[in-house]
């Protein structure tokens, strides 16, 4: 083997995942910048309904994070989401009735999501493509039945009755009711988990993901078993839901099991479609985008699912890469990349 | 001998035509959605909807004085060109994509959510349901048989007959079985394979809107109904094989007579579980399903 | 020297058909081994076979000395198999750069697998050097899918060889390529047999008989003759094989 140039003489070639990884990073900065603008501006002024609504859009925008790193990055389109996110609800809000500690129901969830990922993981990921799906979907929904008709997690009403609890953070202790506190608790846990997924996305291990999605059939002959690769996957995302459930019950002082539903998986879906897929900030911004026009266009009628759904066809078909996918190119290439 | 033959006579025939009873008219729409796959390669998610659809139809052109027997040919005949238009200008936008799998179940499920917003609009959210059509009973052997059932056992086998032999035995059938099998030799012999893929849509979506016709007077309209039943449609076509009509035939009847007959011995919660149960199983031991798909020998 | 790869008995049958059929060779070290045969000889399969694709119902693969039958592909990958496509089997929408650094990402220790991708140096530094020997620089930011074929072809060959098997397969690596291309690519191969023992399918005759020290001869699943490349020729069953007479 001989090298005609010198390495260094050439111009290095560039990453173009990673480049595009920091382009996300960008854009989430820019977003957690104007989340604290926000929470300074709703404390001044005293508010407490557009910071919990917010807040509750952050909370979404960690499921829609879960569905990301499966579809995105995995090719895994996973219909059944919700069941992590409604069982972390649950889980923590039945830890909460019974220690009014945020640590031990974090801990609690973490463990529950972890446990549950790996052993749905394995049913579900015999399969992939639209069976994988169906899996997802089924399990679901097995789970969502069978929450309702438990009478010990209060069937169909759920669980009310959350306590308030005091989240000690070391440096300070914020109240799970204050609006802009735990705003921005929320906040810190959603970046912390894009964070994290982001890190992760950028690794050798990562990179293997992002290859299952480019083309399955030839990764086994990279060295890697594409099972495993997909479990982890599958339960890195079980826990990204399953956490980002749990602080469900603390922001609203109850959990129901429509957190376990279709419906809220489809939104999910839906939220990271319109965002972008693959670029994990697409979970975050469409979380909002999707909050505010619900709320928009549900104050003019009450059918607002109708526009959302028809907006959410038209993003299929003419924007395949999302919201993102108009920002994020122009970044990468401000970014120093001579992106084509 | 006799607490047998009662429990035979009261409760297990009459469960069975039951369970026949919604198992032909889940084999209809599972044969649309088991064609629409197998041909088009699209997984229509949006398929319950169009059940729905139907029973909608069949409700309110019912209510305005439409005879139920005008009904199963008029509704149906409505799908078409419906289905034809969703194939031709939503489906064929997205087919040529990378990764068309997952755009066409996409956009399809945005369909589906855009549809039955649309009937909660239009018909709101209610239950309501259509009278049934053909009143009274018939007894057999002792055992009691609604006829409106037997009715619909008769003429859905007839229909999944009619398109059994359309499908293998008609010239038209041979060419949707060649497009299926290969699209561009079909095309290159002629075949206008467009208008085959969005009428095979199409045809599909009108066997889910007429068995939408038939089930309405037994399970009630309500906006929901088309993804409670998908769920269940899926299920068949996937046990049965995706493409496979004959599957979608056996694990049709097959399933929703476990389900029939499993409800009589635990409590109807445990429905969903088993069918979806025995959906992981088929997939993880035979993933093909009982039979082959409709283009491959 | 020991063989690096040695097939005893190997056979799979599907549906009846024996695709292969009792299929014995070795592949010497740093040689370059040949697979001819008419169409549908189960040259492929063969592949299939060795590279854990699928299991075989007879017979053993023993690479390095180490009995590998029916290890899955990501198995045999680590045990040092490296393999090609007959069709072109690329990351079509990530980057030359990002194929052969994921081909080459198993140089690194089991320890940066959870490190940025940045800090795999042993990695890129292989990258570098296989963009520079396939003459792939101008094209390293682009899509592969938006090479030429021939391109595709010869990425195809760095990418099996980026993770540096000992034994490399190529499934008819100059298919669908220009006289020039083709000539280039036989000359590249050769080079390469100084490093890693090479099985080749081929079908261009030309190659076969320029750069094989060894040829096996398969028709219709069994093993028909093997040889150095004039014996071979000279074979009246191969001619009967492949002209259909003496």
């Amino acid at each position: 083997m001989h090298d005609a140039v010198p390495l260094k003489a050439r111009p290095p070639v560039v990453d173009r995942l990673s480049l595009a990884m920091r382009a996300s990073h960008v854009l989430v900065a820019v977003f957690v910048a104007a989340g604290l603008v926000f929470a300074a501006v709703g404390a001044a002024i005293g508010d407490t309904f557009f910071l919990r609504l917010a807040t509750e859009a952050l909370i979404f925008a960690g499921l829609a994070l879960s569905v990301d790193i499966l579809l995105g990055y995995t090719g895994l389109l996973s219909l059944g989401q919700a069941l992590y996110f409604g069982l972390g609800a649950y889980v923590s809000a039945v830890v909460l009735k019974e220690i009014p500690s945020f640590w031990a129901a974090m801990a609690a969830v973490l463990a529950v999501s972890l446990v549950t990922g790996l052993a749905a993981g394995l049913i579900a990921n015999r399969v992939r493509g639209v069976y994988f799906a169906l899996v997802t979907f089924g399990l679901a929904q097995v789970a969502a039945k069978a929450v309702y008709n438990t009478r010990s997690l209060g069937a169909s009403d759920g669980l009310i009755g959350i306590p308030i609890v005091p989240i000690d953070l070391g440096i300070t202790t914020v109240m799970s009711n204050a609006p802009a506190g735990f705003f921005l608790v929320t906040l810190t846990i959603i970046v912390i988990l894009y964070g994290l997924s982001a890190y992760f996305l950028d690794t050798p291990f990562g990179r293997v993901l992002v290859a299952l999605r480019a083309n399955e059939r030839r990764v086994p002959f990279l060295g890697y078993s594409t099972r495993s690769a997909r479990l982890v996957a599958y339960v890195a995302a079980a826990v990204v839901a399953g956490m980002s459930g749990a602080l469900y019950p603390m922001l609203r002082g109850f959990v129901s099991p429509e957190l376990l539903f279709f419906s809220t998986s489809g939104n999910a879906v839906i939220t990271v479609v319109t965002g972008g897929v693959g670029t994990l900030a697409g979970a975050l911004y469409g979380s909002v985008i999707l909050t505010v026009l619900k709320s928009v266009i549900g104050s003019w009628t009450q059918h607002h699912l109708l526009v959302i759904g028809l907006l959410f066809m038209a993003a299929v078909i003419f924007l395949p890469k999302g919201l993102m996918g108009l920002v994020r190119p122009r970044i990468e290439r401000l970014l120093g990349g001579d992106v084509k | 001998m006799t607490v047998f033959l009662d429990y035979l006579q009261f409760v297990l025939a009459p469960q069975m035509i039951t369970g026949l009873a919604l198992g032909v008219a889940v084999v209809l729409v599972a044969l649309g959605l088991t064609i629409i796959f197998g041909l088009l390669d699209v997984i229509n998610m949006a398929h319950g909807e169009f059940y729905a659809v139907g029973a909608y139809l069949a409700l309110a052109l019912g209510a305005s004085g439409v005879s139920f027997w005008l009904l199963l040919v008029i509704v149906p005949l409505v799908m078409i060109p419906i289905g034809y238009a969703v194939e031709r200008g939503l489906i064929q936008r997205v087919f040529n994509s990378p990764d068309r799998h997952v755009t066409t179940l996409l956009l399809t499920f945005g369909l589906g959510l855009v549809v039955e917003e649309a009937l909660k609009v239009v018909f709101g959210p209610n239950t309501q349901r259509p009278p049934t059509p053909i009143t009274g009973a018939i007894e057999v052997m002792g055992v009691i048989l609604p006829n409106y059932r037997l009715f619909l056992i008769v003429f859905g086998i007839a229909i999944m007959a009619g398109v059994a032999l359309v499908i293998n035995k008609t010239r038209l059938g041979a060419i949707v079985r060649a497009a299926a099998f290969d699209r561009n030799m079909a095309a290159s012999l002629g075949v206008p394979v467009t208008r085959v893929f969005a009428g095979t849509f199409a045809f599909g979506v009108a066997l889910a809107g007429l068995a939408g016709v038939l089930l309405a007077p037994i399970y009630s309209v309500f906006p929901t109904m088309g993804r409670d039943f998908v769920f269940l449609a899926f299920t068949v076509v996937i046990v049965g094989g995706m493409g496979s009509i004959a599957g979608a035939v056996v694990a049709g009847l097959l399933i929703t007579q476990i389900q029939a007959l499993s409800s009589l011995v635990v409590s109807p919660v445990w429905s969903d579980p088993i069918v979806f149960g025995i959906m992981v199983l088929v997939l993880v031991i035979r993933p093909q399903g009982l039979f082959g798909r409709l283009g491959h020998a | 020297m020991t063989p690096v790869l040695e097939v005893h008995g190997l056979g799979v049958a599907f549906g009846g058909i024996r695709a292969v059929d009792g299929v014995s060779f070795v592949a010497e070290r740093n040689a370059i081994t040949t697979v001819i045969g008419p169409n549908g000889a189960g040259k492929s399969t063969l592949f299939n076979l060795i590279s854990g694709l699928i299991r075989p119902h007879a017979g053993r693969v023993v690479l390095d000395g180490i009995d590998r039958t029916a290890a899955p592909p990501h198995l045999m990958q680590r045990a040092g198999l490296g393999r090609s496509f007959q069709i072109t089997n690329l990351f079509f929408e990530l980057t030359v750069f990002e194929n052969l650094r994921l081909a080459a990402q198993r140089l690194e220790p089991q320890g940066r697998l959870l490190q940025p991708v940045g800090r795999s140096d042993r990695a890129l530094a292989r990258v570098d050097a296989l963009v520079e020997r396939f003459k792939l620089g101008a094209k390293a930011s682009e899509l592969a899918g938006a090479l030429s074929h021939g391109e595709q072809r010869r990425l195809e060959i760095a990418v099996a060889l980026a993770a540096q098997p000992s034994v490399l397969l190529l499934d008819e690596p100059t298919q669908g390529m220009s006289h020039a291309d083709t000539a280039d690519t036989a000359v590249l191969i050769r080079d390469l047999a100084r490093d890693v023992t090479i099985l080749l399918i081929e079908h261009d005759i030309g190659v076969v008989m320029d750069i094989s020290n060894h040829i096996v001869v398969m028709h219709q699943g069994k093993k028909l003759a093997e040889g150095a490349p004039a014996v071979v020729r000279a074979d009246s069953a191969v001619k009967s094989a492949y002209f259909g007479h003496a």
